[in-house]
């Protein structure tokens, strides 16, 4: 089996749920577990958030696409845009800080997101060609 | 309204009455949580029982409600759904946050 899809969604955050719904679909079709499907949930809307409230500033009327491809043994999202790209240093970001309940400078408020994609993902990478930002995502299927 | 509030005993419930807690209205979240706070209410239980879905924002948002009492009272929450609990797993949360199995046990002895 193999089978692309293409998404598109204006670059509002609650249109976001959107995306998730439709990759959610796909994912039933596929061997993923209901705590895999959770968590490739999580990293789609990650990085469609990123791409919304990073590379077009929260700024409505922008181009959000995800590409999904499916075989036997892969699912690979790819979520565009033409915005700002993110920064390198952000791509690579350090050892997420470990949470200690005694010191409150360890409860960040913000930038989990890339280290959750990280985290879960099988293979993360980005690219920009042209003025198109790519972020690409692959999980294995078993 | 996607939040609503209500009064056990010493404790502050806030209802999440939202099926996911997501970037779209974490900064709503934090503004009801900080709201609360400002008028005294010190004491917050978060019911996440009908949130099926939360991501690193929503996340934010909770620890940013819990930063704001900076000690001063107690904040937790109760009926975390598995996706939920996943994603406190996930990111060590679970050693900043109590999660209760129900509000009745988040309330318990109020």
């Amino acid at each position: 089996m193999s089978a692309m899809l293409s998404l598109e969604i204006d670059s509002e955050l609650s249109n976001t749920t959107l995306m998730a719904m439709a990759v959610r679909g796909v994912c039933a079709m596929t061997t993923l577990s209901p705590v895999e499907t959770n968590r490739l949930e999580l990293c789609l809307v990650e990085i469609v958030n990123n791409a919304i409230e990073h590379a077009y500033e929260n700024q409505a009327g922008q181009k959000v696409q995800v590409e999904l491809e499916l075989d036997d043994s892969l699912i690979r999202l790819t979520v565009s845009d033409h915005g700002k790209s993110i920064p390198q240093e952000s791509l690579q970001p350090d050892a997420e800080p470990e949470v200690d309940p005694e010191q409150s400078d360890s409860w960040l408020c913000s930038g989990r997101g890339l280290h959750i994609v990280n985290k879960l993902m099988d293979a993360v990478s980005y690219q920009r060609i042209g003025d198109r930002n790519s972020f690409i995502m692959e999980k294995k299927l078993r | 309204m996607s939040f609503e509030q209500r009064q056990e005993g010493e404790f502050t419930v806030i209802e999440v009455e939202e099926a996911r807690l997501d970037a779209s209205i974490a900064e709503s979240f934090k503004t009801f949580a900080f709201d609360l706070i400002e008028n005294d209410k010190h004491n917050l239980v978060v019911n996440l029982s009908q949130v099926r879905f939360m991501d690193s924002s929503g996340l934010g948002a909770l620890v940013a409600a819990f930063k704001k009492l900076a000690g001063n009272g107690s904040f937790s929450l109760a009926e975390a759904q598995p996706a939920v609990r996943d994603l406190f797993d996930l990111t060590s949360m679970d050693k900043l946050f109590t999660v209760h199995d129900s509000v009745a046990e988040a309330v318990k002895g109020s």
